[in-house]
């Protein structure tokens, strides 16, 4: 046994037995469960209108008047090309069987009769021209379900799970981690030990993850039990999903370390810290807004939120590879069919671009390590605000 | 009976890298420290290692300050505090030989005294295993074992002070700080960990503890530290303290209906230097020899027949004692 050997060995006993000791300390405090409680309570409501919009049947249009139903499409390609794309197909023949010269067959002028592209328009969007009679009848029931599930999976998991968890549970049980031990005047014990003040902060910070980490955790793996068995799509379990989830679940647990720390810091700056947590949190919500609604804002570069999301948009990107051709499919649709209120507006306004032009899984790496400084970052400025302190 | 830490078998292997073992204990070079424009200490040099050493100062006189600094919650404004040669403002390895008793009385209220103890000593460097071991030998120590497994906040105010002494004790410390360890106790837990207190001093460890009550601390050592208004106003053996008090004259208050008729009866006593009617009801009584006068007074008393409601001794507290070292010629 070497000497560092028995070093690590110390290092391990302290650090369990703080994170232990807080963990147990939060056990014993009634405002623990309370707040835990409010969050399942809270999401769970969200779950069930959301088990209750998936109940509701959508009824079917006859779109053009033929007396038939949902007779032809839905198409989209499963993957968007920067310009102009061949795609689609006309189900029922009516375009390809019908006696019009070509020229008529091919009214977006892409030089392939009865079909459809997917162009960048005048936004920076996406927006798909049909030849006529091509997907002129599709099935609403399925489009409007997927875009309904998709915008509910992605608000759900951006706003509800990531958002408001990772930053309400935090501003709760992190800001007392060293400043009540402080008012309390029990931190004298801890500090009265071979111990150092940094140290203190980490164990602290490992015995509140040890709590907040697997709740979370149990929250996201419900929801994505109750979503994959609720959702629309062929099988009894939708999996395509699951890298959404684990995305979501990613982005928690950073945000969990990220505002734990930096509220905790607030509680060893000031005795009421949760003062300086709000207008804070205040911030962090109006740049969650803005992740969907201006993503290459450089804004968001200097937010938790903007890189925690981030995860989540390039999570998007590798599980659903037609979201953008399905956005626009919705959207369109709506416009053309003048039938159904359009569930791709507010799918596109969920759905953002991941920051950098790289890979998906670049982008998440990168999200990554940026929330992982941020944690260090703060952690250095809150140990030397410990140190530094007086504790009479 | 107190039970020897020696027999139970020396602590677990610590963890802590070991300090040569000639530096003192506790040095203070020339130490002051002020919040804003208050003085709390000044011109503190001290140097303690061996022994039971008792902090004297009344409220305020800077013995919280002193502790704070030791312990490294506090940085010197000027001069330099070491614990075992290293400064514990800068790192808290020394704290590995080190026992704390703080004067305040929280507690984790919600935990079992084992639990804490267990915890605590786990800084130390302990595995779960030996720090229960130890947990449950200092707690045998201070009389807790038969109820440490209840949570602390069931506790009385002794039994609190003795958990806060049993955690301090767990590994097995060259140098024990207590502050304020008496207050709030009842005689029973009093005379307790006075008695664990001297046992440490006699097991050769360094005991630091305060008080703002003289005669607590004399029961306890004979070396003591004086401190008023942030200064070391006198230091040593508490004899020397004795013995300047006993060149001033000593005062007993006596509370009596019949003030007037039982002075004129004292007046006349061996060793009475003089007698005040300060206030109706209260006569007070002037002595250089208070033993002297304690003996003879009770048959004064019961001879002329006075209803004796109290019998106070004002000198006999560590503020007349200032006074009187402070002013020079007492009251």
């Amino acid at each position: 046994m070497g000497s560092s050997t028995k070093a690590w060995s110390g290092l391990d006993r302290k650090a369990t037995a703080v994170a232990e000791f807080t963990l147990r300390q939060y056990r014993t405090r009634l405002s623990t469960w309370v707040v835990l409680a409010s969050c399942v309570v809270a999401l769970g409501t969200v779950l069930l209108f959301y088990i209750d919009a998936m109940n509701d049947t959508v009824e079917s249009v006859d779109n053009d008047g033929d007396g038939l139903f949902d007779e032809d499409g839905p198409d989209f390609p499963s993957s968007v090309d920067a310009t102009s794309t061949t795609f689609g197909y006309d189900d029922d023949g009516d375009c390809r069987e019908s006696d019009r010269p070509d020229g008529a067959k091919d009214t977006n002028n892409n030089g392939v009769v009865c079909d459809a592209i997917l162009r960048q328009n005048w936004f920076g969007g996406s927006a798909i021209l049909w030849d006529n009679d091509v997907d002129e009848d599709p099935n609403e029931e399925y489009f409007v379900e997927e875009a309904t599930h998709r915008a509910f999976l992605l608000g759900y998991g951006k706003l509800g799970i990531v958002f408001l968890l990772g930053i309400f549970l935090p501003l709760f049980l992190a800001t007392g981690l060293i400043r009540g031990e402080m008012t309390s005047e029990t931190m004298h014990f801890l500090l009265a030990k071979p111990i150092a003040r940094g140290e203190v902060l980490l164990y602290r910070m490992l015995g509140y993850l040890t709590l907040v980490w697997p709740a979370s955790a149990a929250v996201v793996v419900l929801s994505a039990l109750v979503t994959g068995f609720a959702a629309p799509g062929e099988g009894v379990f939708r999996f395509e999903d699951l890298g959404i989830w684990l995305a979501i679940l990613l982005a928690t647990w950073l945000a969990l370390l990220v505002y734990g720390m930096l509220f905790m810091t607030l509680g060893v700056m000031w005795k009421y810290g949760i003062v300086l947590a709000i207008p804070f949190a205040a911030w962090e919500f109006g740049m969650a807004f803005l992740s969907m609604g201006l993503p290459s804002s450089p804004l968001l570069r200097v937010s938790v939120i903007g890189w925690c999301l981030a995860i989540i948009d390039a999570a998007t990107a590798l599980s659903w590879s037609d979201q953008e051709a399905f956005i626009a499919y919705t959207t369109d649709y709506a416009v053309w069919s003048h039938t159904v209120v359009a569930p791709g507006e507010s799918l596109g306004f969920l759905t953002s671009q991941a920051p950098f032009e790289i890979s998906a899984t670049g982008n998440i790496a990168v999200a990554i390590l940026v929330l992982l400084f941020q944690a260090g970052v703060i952690w250095i400025i809150g140990q030397s605000l410990f140190k530094g302190k007086e504790i009479a | 009976m107190m039970p020897d830490l020696g027999q139970v078998g020396p602590a677990a292997e610590p963890v802590v890298q070991p300090v040569p073992e000639k530096l003192p204990a506790v040095v203070f070079d020339q130490v002051g420290k002020t919040y804003g424009r208050i003085h709390a200490l000044s011109q503190i040099n001290l140097a303690i290692s061996g022994g039971v050493t008792g902090i004297l100062g009344l409220n305020g006189a800077g013995k919280s300050t002193l502790f704070n600094l030791l312990m490294g919650r506090c940085k010197p404004t000027t001069g330099q505090v070491r614990l075992f040669g290293i400064d514990p403002w800068q790192d808290p390895t020394p704290y590995g030989r080190v026992g704390f008793v703080p004067e305040s009385e929280k507690l984790h209220d919600w935990m079992t005294s084992f639990d804490f103890v267990t915890t605590f000593a786990r800084l130390h460097g302990f595995t779960r295993d030996e720090a229960k071991v130890e947990a449950e030998r200092v707690l045998d120590f201070v009389n807790l074992k038969e109820v440490m497994h209840t949570p602390i906040g069931r506790y009385s105010k002794g039994m609190r002070q003795r958990v806060k002494i049993a955690h301090a004790l767990v590994n097995d410390p060259d140098l024990i700080v207590l502050d304020e360890p008496l207050t709030g106790c009842d005689p029973l837990a009093r005379t307790t960990i006075m008695n664990v207190v001297r046992e440490l001093g006699r097991m050769g460890r360094t005991v630091l503890v305060s008080s703002h009550i003289l005669g607590e601390i004399e029961r306890i050592t004979e070396q003591i530290v004086l401190l008023h208004r942030g200064q070391v106003l006198a230091l040593g053996n508490v004899h020397g303290i004795r013995e300047q008090l006993d060149r001033i004259p000593h005062r007993i208050l006596i509370h009596c209906s019949e003030g007037k008729r039982l002075a004129k009866a004292v007046i006349d006593m061996e060793h009475v230097h003089g007698v005040m009617i300060p206030s109706e009801g209260v006569v007070d009584i002037l002595t250089h020899d208070l033993g002297a006068v304690h003996q003879h007074l009770p048959s004064v008393l019961i001879e002329g027949g006075f209803k004796v409601t109290r019998i106070e001794n004002p000198d006999d507290d560590l503020e007349s004692v200032i006074g009187h070292l402070v002013g020079g010629g007492g009251r």
